[in-house]
């Protein structure tokens, strides 16, 4: 926008490798002071792991980084933040335990001379000067834990401009906030660009750059594939960049024909989480639940497998179940793929074949619990090369697999246990464009032979494509049904945000 | 942006802070009803003679390596080799005190006390050094050390003989760290030195814990050390200093020791480590850190030493007072558990 800005940030040739594995190949990025540049890509296309180069959390990167007309090299978190950037991760950094003035001025507390005692007053002055220059609306007092994560947000926001950044990184900051606080948070990146500040801002939802976006640079497999101003390109040429191909080739055509109700849910409720959700699931039917992150969407089908706690009525094939352990819903022929696939679905430092079938070793054991090995590794055998994982080795620990094939061999496991219904949360999440057009293609196989899949995804784009009937949830409650798939993306992400009433 | 908390999880942490706050008053009523009901059954209890000589000097040496702990415990570390750090503190005095003592009683004491403090500290740094630095789990690192200091003290001791300060002059001179009595109101109102040491310690555990900016740095860390080391705070050398000021306590507390005792013996304190931690977590200082205080901790080692003098006033045997220790352990802490609703099935 603002031409008579320098540049502040050129990285260029960056290469980043993990274990062997090149995340980041050569790429180029710069920012001007005054501007916000977007950076797009899928995830684990590489945009976290460039801005954690600047954050200085890896000091074995290869290239050149010029940061406001010197040539610097990160190696450590201090010296990111004594130069001058920020980041405010998705996961927001901050201390519950502490105030939100505390917050603020971590780092740079003072103490005096010589009895080393901290000054208290001077860190709540610092931070209420911040906090009035930038016009937030936040008690310097307040414990951290008390505010939402808009608000939190802000405090991070605080206590990078308090300490006179040039450089400003938000890490997709929108995924879990309301329509409204994003209209507030954008106003404020606005602010904050328009008093000089080069402002970077990473995303995949697309909709939204026009409203936030002076440049766009998009990411694919590690590399940097162009930059762009937004006002001179469209949508869909930036999905296309990001994609490698047209949107049209990566989704399956929808053939499944929904049967009869097999999983019945009513007034399913769990105090400050989500209440009285009712539904129902047919056989062969794709249901998607939408919602923020944080909505309750994950928490609800945790309660439907037993996994969290829940008042409610569950009814599996017209019989009641009562809603207590994932045990229970396995034996019943439920099993769910969880959102974080490394710590709530892989058995890490165990083989794939142990993997696949440790939700069928309690049906398969025989006399004193003997499981043959013989037979297990047949099964797995045959589920492997349903599932198409590779490399095909039933023997290799489950985390040198690919974040695609872990995904594949967590689906098969319960393939493997024969389920009926089965939960996908997040199924895609960090996994290439190719492995995710399996996945949506087995998804559709599954379901055209008759199971039953919930189907919950941040990718709206997902649900809407595949969903036979769309839930949305919004701050715990079930919302709105949207039925057949005439919903596209955008108007299922603004229903999603709207603010609640009242 | 909106006020009103959106997310379900604002209600929640309130909750969990009115909670916190109930825990830490039921251990005080625990520790209210407890005295009444020892006073009320056993006239002696309320006494000078068992509150302060019995009760108070008895804690005094655990409680102090409870404060050094404590700092570990908040920047959420652990330190299972406190015992073994103390029983090598206190054959290191006895040593050192032994081989120069003939150049007269205060350069033999003052000697053996700073090189004992320096062997304290730096036993703590080797754990800051295998924690911080390297990174490896402060659980395995320490029970690795417990081992190897205990087998340090066997060495020095050629096996494990009990230790002696030959000099009775210097011995008896030493055993003013423990002897010594302070009149506050008069004669029959005096406090004995390990209290005043305890006192001193907590003192300063105080002050660098609740005023200064490594305390403020300790709670970060234990809070989010992430969040801390990206917000440029040296967060290895903070842990560090948590662990050199552990072995510091470690020290201190060999000496009394050492005065109440006499011998040194590199099988002593063995457990303690435990009854240490017990103290801390059940005053209010969770295992992964982040909360707490000296505070909590006081009453922790008070409870516990409540709960031990009054079985002993009523003649329990030592078995049973460990299990009543036990469950004393496990009701505050599931208390704690409840309270932040982690209850899953």
């Amino acid at each position: 926008m603002s031409l008579n800005y320098c540049e502040i940030l050129r990285m260029q040739n960056i290469v980043k490798e993990f274990s062997g594995t090149r995340v980041l190949d050569e790429v180029d990025f710069d920012v001007r002071g005054g501007e916000v540049h977007a950076i797009i890509g899928e995830n684990g296309a590489g945009k976290s792991t460039l801005m954690n180069v600047l954050a200085g959390r890896f000091d074995d990167y290869r290239g050149s980084i010029r940061f406001d007309g010197r040539d610097v090299r990160i190696c450590n978190p201090r010296q990111a933040r004594d130069m001058g950037i920020a980041i405010i991760y998705q996961e927001l950094n901050v201390l519950p335990n502490f105030t939100v003035a505390e917050n603020i001025m971590l780092g740079d507390e003072k103490a005096m001379r010589w009895i080393r005692k901290m000054d208290r007053t001077s860190i709540s002055d610092e931070a209420s000067k911040a906090i009035k220059y930038l016009r937030f609306d936040l008690d310097p007092d307040e414990p951290l834990s008390r505010l939402s994560k808009a608000r939190q947000c802000l405090v991070e926001i605080a206590g990078a401009v308090r300490r006179n950044v040039k450089l400003l990184v938000f890490d997709e900051p929108t995924a879990s906030l309301g329509s409204e606080d994003i209209d507030k948070l954008f106003q404020v990146i606005k602010d904050l660009r328009n008093k000089g500040l080069a402002i970077v801002y990473i995303s995949h939802r697309l909709g939204e750059l026009p409203r936030i976006a002076d440049r766009v640079t998009v990411l694919r497999d590690g590399k940097a594939v162009g930059t762009k101003s937004i006002s001179e390109c469209e949508i869909s040429d930036l999905t296309r960049m990001m994609l490698g191909h047209d949107l049209g080739e990566i989704f399956p055509e929808k053939k499944n024909r929904p049967g009869k109700t097999i999983l019945k849910v009513n007034a399913l409720s769990s105090p400050g989480v989500f209440e009285n959700i009712s539904f129902e699931l047919r056989a062969g039917e794709i249901l998607g639940i939408a919602g923020l992150v944080g909505s309750g969407r994950t928490e609800i089908v945790r309660a439907i497998f037993g996994a969290d706690k829940a008042s409610g009525k569950v009814e599996f094939r017209g019989k009641p179940i009562p809603v207590r352990s994932p045990n229970l819903c396995c034996s019943l022929g439920i099993g769910m793929v969880p959102e974080n696939r490394k710590l709530e679905g892989n058995i890490t430092g165990r083989p794939v074949c142990e993997n696949l079938n440790i939700s069928i070793l309690e049906r398969l054991s025989g006399a004193f619990g003997f499981q043959s090995p013989r037979r297990l590794a047949s099964r797995a055998q045959c589920m492997i090369e349903r599932m198409s994982v590779d490399p095909p080795d039933l023997k290799m620990e489950i985390q040198s697999l690919s974040g695609g094939n872990q995904q594949k061999v967590i689906v098969g496991r319960w393939l493997a246990a024969d389920s009926n219904v089965i939960i996908f949360d997040e199924p895609t999440q960090g996994i290439d464009v190719g492995t995710k057009a399996q996945m949506y293609r087995l998804i559709m196989d599954l379901a055209c032979e008759g199971k039953a899949i919930i189907l919950i995804s941040s990718e709206l784009i997902e649900i809407s494509k595949l969903a036979d009937r769309i839930l949305i949830i919004r701050n715990g409650r079930l919302v709105r049904e949207m039925p057949e798939t005439e919903t596209d993306e955008d108007e299922l992400f603004a229903e999603c945000a709207r603010k609640d009433k009242g | 942006m909106s006020k009103d908390a959106n997310n379900p999880g604002a209600g929640g942490n309130r909750r969990t802070l009115s909670f916190k706050r109930l825990q830490q008053a039921s251990i005080l009523i625990l520790l209210a009803v407890l005295c009444a009901f020892a006073s009320f059954r056993s006239p002696t209890f309320f006494s000078w003679t068992n509150l302060v000589d019995n009760l108070l000097t008895n804690a005094a040496a655990l409680g102090i390596i409870a404060v050094g702990m404590t700092f570990v415990m908040i920047a959420g570390g652990f330190d299972l080799s406190v015992a073994s750090n103390t029983a090598v503190c206190s054959v290191v005095l006895v040593l050192t005190m032994d081989s120069l003592s003939s150049y007269g009683a205060v350069v033999a004491i003052s000697a053996a006390l700073l090189l004992t403090t320096l062997v304290g500290i730096s036993l703590g740094a080797i754990n800051g050094v295998l924690i911080a630095r390297v990174g490896v789990n402060p659980f395995v690192v320490t029970l690795s050390t417990m081992l190897v200091f205990r087998g340090i003290a066997l060495i020095l001791t050629r096996g494990g003989q009990a230790k002696q300060v030959a000099d009775i002059a210097l011995r008896n001179k030493f055993n003013w760290i423990y002897d010594a009595q302070i009149p506050i109101f008069g004669q029959s109102y005096q406090i004995s030195m390990p209290i005043v040491i305890f006192l001193l310690v907590f003192g300063i555990g105080t002050y660098l814990l609740r005023f200064t900016r490594f305390g403020h740095y300790i709670f970060a860390i234990g809070g989010n050390e992430e969040a801390a080391w990206l917000a440029g705070v040296n967060t290895h050398r903070i842990k560090m200093i948590s662990y050199m000021l552990c072995g510091l306590t470690c020290a201190i507390a060999a000496a009394i020791f050492l005065a109440m005792t006499a011998t040194a013996q590199a099988e002593s304190h063995m457990g303690k480590e435990l009854d240490v931690i017990a103290s801390v977590i059940v005053g209010g200082t969770p295992l992964g850190g982040g909360s707490g205080g000296l505070t909590a901790t006081l009453t922790g080692v008070l409870l516990l030493r409540v709960i031990d003098n009054l079985l002993t006033q009523f003649s329990v045997g030592a078995e049973y007072r460990k299990v009543v220790t036990g469950l004393i352990i496990v009701i505050v802490v599931t208390v704690d558990v409840l309270a932040k609703g982690r209850s899953r099935k």
